[in-house]
């Protein structure tokens, strides 16, 4: 039973997870906290499924080309709305992602209606694996293994390449990262395309498991805001961590505490959390000079 | 040297003088606009009345103290059941019980600001974000007070003997204002205001000044709870009928949108902020299919063209005048 519980919170820890990472990506480069992030990528997962089902293309064809569209959609917003806004008041950028999250689901209404749809998967059908007695989903297992293979390409990327380390200089200190040749704008949009890419690598692996309609990622994105601040927003496998913690907590408390109060007391669980470490529980506190 | 503070005395002088001019032109088209319009017209106009209310709280705590709270509909939906429970079920008169309903919001207010005191930025966003949560929650629970989902069904308040209808509302929440936009003014004037918008700069630099950060922040969130709460009291009663779903994280997120879209740290924005979430969509209502997509699209180029707010495209028209 309650191994079960932990597993089926996993589950929706990992899907949380996705989302987080996407946005946490492009908030440590750019300030930014991004609404549009689920969105945008509920679009790429209609993208997607628009492939599949109009074009013709099979899943293994559709998901490369979709990513890409979801990346080319990150860095057309960035340069369209986002890039007027680098050196204003960041909060106005933020409603302006707000702003952005009302214009894609209505554009997503507009094309593909407000009916439900069944996203295929490939692991769809497959039987469960068996880990001791417990039965756990592939596409759980699968998700899973996508959110760790992303922190750890992430990770990869900003430590050891030329661009990842620009990335991390322009997040430091946009002034001196300037005078060193590193482009604040061109990294600004090298951010925004890669959370598109996350996010939509996040919405299509999510859309089975849910149905794909145009509220598929609401839920998702608060969720993911919360367990990113958990885990702490500055390290990539403390958002992860966080996520699935959150996941786990939800439906532990659920079962065994209270069903009426469950999403009340985990968020009491994340302030008391904040409290203690206010700035998530893998954070680091950010040495400020005067 | 003198001259030059005298011309700027001057021109300040002239620029108060424009703006209490332009205030009085306002306050008296508001007075005279029932007469002009009819009850859907009236009904919006009260609206933004009550939004603006909340938007001019939430003004003081992010745009001066740069605290950002998605708990603000919690404080107006306490501050909507309270003045209701006590007004229907205790009898108490509507305007002492919407002044019981505040102060006691205000309570609310200074111990979510407890935790605010070491979150900042998202982090305070998701924890006021979670108090939000677990006062809807609370208020949806407590069935034997609230009613739960079932919502509660109000009768009009009645203030010395006469109802108040759409038009007495109105009123109502015009005084309320107006008051509300005093208070503001004097507190964004006075020392707390200044003691906020040095917290905002550097928390550090007004320690070393010995300004008690944590005092000034709980201030601030009691304030402007207990503006969200007057505003929810007046809210109750102009929809006449209020659930715990009418004050969700949604609305927390309008509040702050106004707040930003209007202008951070003025007062007019708050206004123009407020009138802009309330009459724009109304407007939009006509347009088939796309209401949303216009508004986000507005939304989106009003913060390209003018990322300090609407406030501040007024006052550069006022200034080349």
């Amino acid at each position: 039973m309650i191994a079960n519980l932990i597993v089926g919170g996993l589950a929706a820890g990992c899907l949380y997870a996705m989302v987080g990472i996407a946005i946490v990506v492009v908030l440590n480069i750019t300030d930014i906290a991004n609404f549009a992030q689920g969105e945008m990528a509920m679009v790429t997962t209609f993208f997607a499924y628009w492939l599949l089902d109009s074009v013709g293309l099979t899943w293994w064809q559709a998901v490369p080309v979709a990513i890409l569209f979801g990346m080319v959609q990150g860095i057309v917003i960035q340069q369209v709305v986002i890039r007027p806004l680098i050196g204003s008041p960041v909060l106005s950028a933020i409603i302006a992602t707000l702003g952005l999250n009302i214009v894609l689901n209505s554009v997503a209404g507009l094309i593909w209606g407000h009916q439900t749809y069944t996203f295929p998967s490939p692991f769809a059908f497959s039987a469960p694996l068996m880990i001791g007695s417990v039965p756990v989903p592939v596409a759980s297992v699968v998700s899973i293994l996508a959110g760790l293979a992303i922190v750890v390409a992430m990770t990869w990327f900003l430590r050891f390449t030329w661009i990842g380390i620009g990335l991390r200089a322009a997040s430091q200190n946009p002034t001196v990262a300037r005078m060193m040749g590193v482009s604040i704008s061109r990294t600004s949009a090298i951010a925004w395309g890669l959370g598109g890419l996350i996010g939509g690598i996040a919405g299509i692996l999510v859309a089975p498991l849910l149905f794909l309609d145009t509220n598929l990622m609401g839920a998702l994105l608060i969720k993911a805001f919360a367990g990113g601040v958990l885990g702490g927003l500055h390290s990539l496998i403390g958002v992860f961590l966080g996520c699935l913690a959150l996941g786990v907590a939800e439906n532990l408390v659920g079962a065994y505490v209270s069903p009426a109060f469950g999403e009340a007391i985990t968020f009491i669980i994340i302030i008391a959390v904040l409290i203690v470490r206010p700035e998530g529980v893998f954070g680091r506190v950010k040495v400020r000079k005067v | 040297m003198s001259a030059a503070t005298d011309m700027e005395r001057t021109q300040r002088q002239a620029t108060s003088v424009g703006a209490g001019a332009l205030l009085g032109l306002c306050l008296a088209a508001a007075c005279a606009a029932p007469f002009v319009l009819n009850g859907y017209g009236l009904y919006v106009l009260t609206l933004t009345g009550v939004f603006a209310l909340v938007a001019l709280g939430l003004n003081l705590l992010t745009g001066y103290a740069g605290q950002i709270s998605l708990c603000h509909a919690a404080f107006f939906g306490v501050g909507a059941y309270a003045t209701a429970i006590l007004t229907q079920s205790a009898g108490v008169p509507y305007l002492l019980s919407l002044l019981v309903a505040a102060l006691f919001t205000a309570c609310v207010g200074a111990v979510v600001a407890v935790p605010a005191m070491r979150l900042k930025s998202l982090y305070l966003a998701i924890a006021t974000l979670g108090f939000g949560v677990v006062l809807q929650k609370i208020i949806f629970e407590w069935r034997g007070l609230t009613n739960g989902g079932g919502g509660l069904a109000l009768s009009p308040p009645v203030i010395a003997g006469y109802e108040l209808r759409a038009m007495g509302l109105y009123y109502l929440t015009l005084a309320v204002v107006t008051l509300g936009i005093w208070g503001a003014w004097n507190v964004s004037r006075g020392r707390t205001g200044r003691a906020l918008l040095i917290i905002k700069e550097s928390e550090i630099a007004a320690g070393a000044l010995g300004i008690p950060a944590a005092r000034y922040k709980v201030i601030a969130f009691a304030i402007s709870a207990f503006y969200a709460a007057v505003a929810g009291g007046l809210f109750a009663y102009l929809v006449r009928y209020i659930h715990p779903e009418n004050f969700s994280v949604g609305l927390s997120i309008a509040f702050l949108s106004m707040v930003v879209i209007g202008g951070l740290g003025t007062i007019g924005g708050s206004i123009v902020g407020a009138a802009f979430y309330v009459i724009v969509p109304e407007l939009l209502r006509g347009i088939k299919d796309a209401p949303g997509l216009v508004f986000g699209l507005l939304l989106v180029v009003v913060m390209v063209l003018m990322p300090q707010g609407l406030w501040g495209l007024v006052r550069r028209l006022g200034r080349r005048s």
